[in-house]
């Protein structure tokens, strides 16, 4: 189907909803063809492709909110689960602030050209070549280094979709996207032990994505430089967050500025707008807009035009992420971050700064370069961080051993005000993301 | 739920091609939810998943797609898209032979709601009682958050093999999460439920969980900075199971032992913890959140030892990992959706009793931590490292629980850990129903229980040194 038929078949669903007694509904269908492959030393392990399609309606009666998400688009099924939803609502306590857009969204907002989301060459690509990018992986994390024997496999992913949203205040917008990704994760042996290292990248096109041999080459080396890893002694020095980690700490920092926490309470972050937070070098941005990023589209999941705004400018909070719903009951406007039925990032991302990582290494006399975290609760009410993670400790601005079985504590806040150098090496690969950056004191605590 | 027989077996045999084995997966799972947030219902939610899934298997290849749309003709185009990865080679075609009715599994669930029927009315007055209970439990507790969910997920899978069987499965959980103000705003969320009707909360009241999650909540705003450095853990009964799953669990599971990718692979018949050590996963638990009647390749879930005094027994396998392992499925293929392969997956992961005392056990630490229960966990299963993020914890100073702590994580290797544990404690429970394991981007309810136990030397990451 194409853009005008989606559009259509979202409005009708508007439109059932409307007939069922809602006073107002949005309607987002969303067709993704999905590719993807994996590879394990010299065969193919996985072959999958699929079209999957999503109906996500929501529907407001007296300002009380509902929602239905589907994929049984049989008529009678159809209507049967829209009527249940809206009935559903008059559970809900009606709050003023909830529904729509007040604004209607220009015409031209729904224009996606300028963006460079959608590349043909991702259609293009024949299954064959993305198998054979697969098995190549394998053969080259198995050439870096002869201890790495075994692999979780390689492989090679793509997406083709077209998102179309309408709602009953007539917004009525569609745009298609293509996303393609190649990642790998050897296993290397380490004495009785086995390391596996995990590398992978993403892309609007496979034109611009990362080159097999590079992932391969960058997955093998995290293997490897692992090895041989020890515990550290509990010590507090520099920490510096190597880029991938450094965009899981972005992740835990935007929880934080997501409106809905802070409505909540659940945010280190409530009652900050204007406070000088973290260091000068902390300049924090959401950009839907950026070029080929894989968090850009022309509208947010309301149907408000994406925009660009500073979060964080030189360590100064400046606003919080908002949608409709959110902005209202916190007296801004939205930033166009509407997703998936809350708050998310478009393209959340640290301001690079202008060394590379080898020099900000080389200007560490001692501290340790964090490769890899693992555990995922930060508390959003305190701030408070701790993750297990291993990594290089820096000697005399040297990498001097892997250590790992250790964790990093600390709280964002005081980490935040505490940066104090980062890296030029910001590469949008994810929705959020971040150049490699030093945070001046952590515990790290081991032995 | 069941299908046109004939149909299915036309898309099997369509589908195995050259391959060694082909299943279809059909499912459509309703789910219904409520959300309370600033003392009213915020928001309400259906979600409907209906498709089916088509896999062909052939030596250790998978090929694999999915259709939301049930016609013949996309059902047939969905099955030859399945079998392309089984379309070079020898081999002749398979004649698919299925009953005329499935089977029904027999069922693990206690399903039926004689009181509290399903219903918006229903969901509401769960949350609103939850709400009340918490505020009223303490001044402190500022903010309460609440959700429920109830969920019927029937299936029905066909193989090659001629298995034509379905199942009905029943999920409902309630969750409340309070903020309390105190030193620290403090966080507490408690969730319970299981593959069982909405009766369960006639016993297992709103009232119970909201309390017990504004008593953790006002702890936690009171806890002091948690301590780092390694010292001896004590471990509590329940909760404290997530370790199990964690820092033993993912690593039994069949595709990373046939793949060689796990420290414990070949390694069955070996001494891998000590020997207070006795690990199980049941599928067949009556009414546990992880409890299935039949996985979702169509085996029944079953009893499995894993560890028994220290010595690994067993994995856990799926059909793929089963045979290409020359071993028998263990009912423990799961999947989340009709849009994803099944993995190798755990049920309800649980340790039994021991003989020590808990104030034995408490007793005998000189300093260390008490991590009463877990917010959750990550292990990286080809070297062993793990973490868990304690959600309620304390101090133990000589003998005693003292402080409330916050903020600490438990980080280690699996095998080692697992050749530490000095005490096991004589009160195992299963934990509250409310774990979701997540594994290649698949999310799937489990359960997990243990007694207390005792670790002795775990590293344990807080921001206060000393």
């Amino acid at each position: 189907m194409g853009e005008a038929e989606d559009i259509a078949l979202a409005a009708s669903a508007v439109q059932l909803a409307v007939e069922a007694g809602a006073h107002e509904a949005e309607a987002t269908y969303v067709v993704a063809e999905r590719f993807a492959t994996e590879a394990r030393d010299r065969e193919i392990a996985k072959l999958e492709q699929s079209t999957a399609r999503t109906l996500t309606l929501r529907v407001f009666v007296d300002h009380a909110k509902s929602t239905l998400t589907t994929s049984d688009f049989s008529p009678e099924g159809l209507r049967a689960f829209v009527g249940e939803v809206v009935d559903a609502a008059r559970y809900v306590t009606p709050d003023p602030l909830a529904g729509l857009p007040d604004e209607a969204a220009p015409p031209d907002a729904a224009r996606a050209d300028r963006l460079e989301i959608y590349f043909g060459d991702v259609r293009e690509r024949d299954a064959q070549a993305k198998i054979d990018d697969a098995r190549l992986m394998e053969a080259d994390i198995r050439a870096y280094d002869a201890r790495i024997t075994n692999s979780s496999g390689s492989r090679v992913s793509d997406t083709l979709a077209t998102l179309a949203l309408a709602n009953s205040r007539g917004f009525r917008g569609a745009f298609r996207s293509s996303t393609v990704a190649r990642s790998s994760s050897p296993v290397a042996q380490d004495g009785v032990s086995k390391r596996v290292g995990s590398y992978g990248s993403a892309s609007r096109s496979y034109a611009a994505l990362e080159p097999a041999a590079q992932v391969a080459r960058a997955a093998a080396r995290r293997a490897i430089e692992m090895c041989g890893a020890r515990k550290p002694a509990t010590m507090r020095v520099p920490v510096i967050f190597e880029r991938d980690v450094a965009a899981m700490v972005l992740s835990d920092i935007f929880a934080s500025l997501n409106a809905g926490n802070v409505a909540v309470g659940n945010s280190f972050l409530i009652d900050k707008i204007g406070a000088k937070i973290g260091s000068d070098l902390v300049t924090i941005v959401d950009d839907g807009r950026l070029p080929q990023g894989l968090g850009t589209s022309p509208f947010d999941a309301e149907g408000t035009p994406t925009r660009r705004t500073v979060v964080f400018e030189e360590g100064v909070l400046k606003t919080y992420l908002y949608d409709t719903y959110y902005a209202r009951k916190l007296g801004a406007r939205t930033t166009a971050n509407a997703a998936g039925g809350g708050i998310g990032p478009n393209n959340f991302f640290l301001a690079p700064g202008d060394l590379t990582l080898e020099e900000l290494i080389a200007a560490t006399p001692r501290g340790v370069l964090v490769l890899d975290t693992i555990g995922f609760s930060t508390e959003s009410v305190t701030g408070t961080y701790s993750r297990g993670a291993r990594g290089i400790m820096i000697e005399n601005g040297e990498r001097a051993y892997p250590i790992e079985e250790f964790t990093i504590a600390g709280n964002l806040a005081t980490m935040l005000a505490a940066v104090d150098a980062v890296a030029d090496d910001l590469h949008f690969d994810s929705t959020v993301a971040s150049p490699s950056f030093r945070v001046a004191e952590m515990t790290v605590s081991g032995n | 739920m069941s299908l046109d027989a004939d149909l299915l077996q036309t898309l099997l045999t369509e589908a195995i091609g050259a391959g060694d084995y082909a299943d279809a997966f059909f499912e459509r799972k309703v789910t219904r939810s409520f959300r309370f947030q600033e003392g009213r219902i915020h928001e309400a939610g259906v979600s409907v998943t209906l498709g089916i899934g088509i896999r062909v298997l052939r030596g250790e290849q998978a090929g694999y797609a999915y259709s939301d749309d049930l016609s013949p003709e996309a059902l047939r185009k969905t099955a030859r898209i399945a079998s392309l990865i089984a379309r070079n080679g020898g081999g002749g075609a398979h004649a698919v032979a299925l009953p005329r009715q499935p089977l029904a599994a027999a069922s693990v669930y206690t399903s039926d709601s004689a009181e509290l029927r399903p219903g918006s009315g229903t969901y509401v007055d769960l949350l609103s009682r939850a709400d009340a209970a918490a505020r009223a439990f303490d001044p402190r507790i500022a903010s309460v958050n609440a959700f429920i969910s109830d969920e019927l997920q029937e299936v029905a899978v066909a193989t090659s093999e001629g298995r034509y069987v379905t199942d009905c499965r029943p999920l409902v959980t309630l969750g409340v999460q309070c903020v309390a103000r105190g030193l620290v705003r403090g966080n507490g969320y408690v969730g319970d439920g299981g593959r069982t009707s909405l009766d369960y909360y006639l016993k297992r009241t709103p009232e119970d969980l909201a309390q017990e999650a504004a008593r953790i909540a006002c702890i936690n705003a009171e806890a002091v900075e948690a301590p780092a450095g390694e010292m001896a853990v004590v471990v509590g009964s329940g909760g404290g199971g997530v370790l199990l799953h964690e820092a033993v669990g993912h690593g039994l599971e069949g595709d990373f032992n046939r793949q060689g990718t796990s420290l414990y692979s070949g390694r069955i018949g070996e001494r891998v913890a000590s020997e207070l050590v006795t690990i199980y996963d049941d599928g067949d638990l009556v009414g546990e959140r992880g409890s299935v009647a039949i996985d979702d390749e169509g085996t029944p879930g079953q009893h499995k030892v894993l560890v028994e005094h220290g010595v690994l027994q067993g994995y856990m396998q799926d059909h793929l990992n089963a045979s290409l392992m020359g071993m028998a499925s263990t009912g423990s293929g799961r999947r989340q959706s009709f849009r994803v392969a099944p993995q190798p997956r755990m049920c309800n992961t649980y340790m039994p009793a021991g003989e020590s005392t808990v104030e034995e056990i408490i007793g005998s630490v000189q300093r260390g931590i008490y991590a009463k229960s877990f917010a959750g966990g990550q292990v990286d299963i080809t070297k062993g490292d793990f973490v868990f993020m304690v959600a309620e914890g304390y101090l133990i100073e000589e003998g005693k629980v003292t402080a409330p702590i916050r903020g600490a994580t438990l980080v280690g290797n699996g095998p080692d850990i697992m050749t530490r544990v000095v005490a096991v404690g004589n009160d195992p429970h299963l934990a509250n129903r409310h774990y979701t394991c997540g594994k290649g981007g698949q999310y799937v309810p489990v359960g997990v229980g243990m007694p207390t136990v005792k670790i002795a030397g775990v590293t344990v990451g807080g921001s206060a040194v000393g």
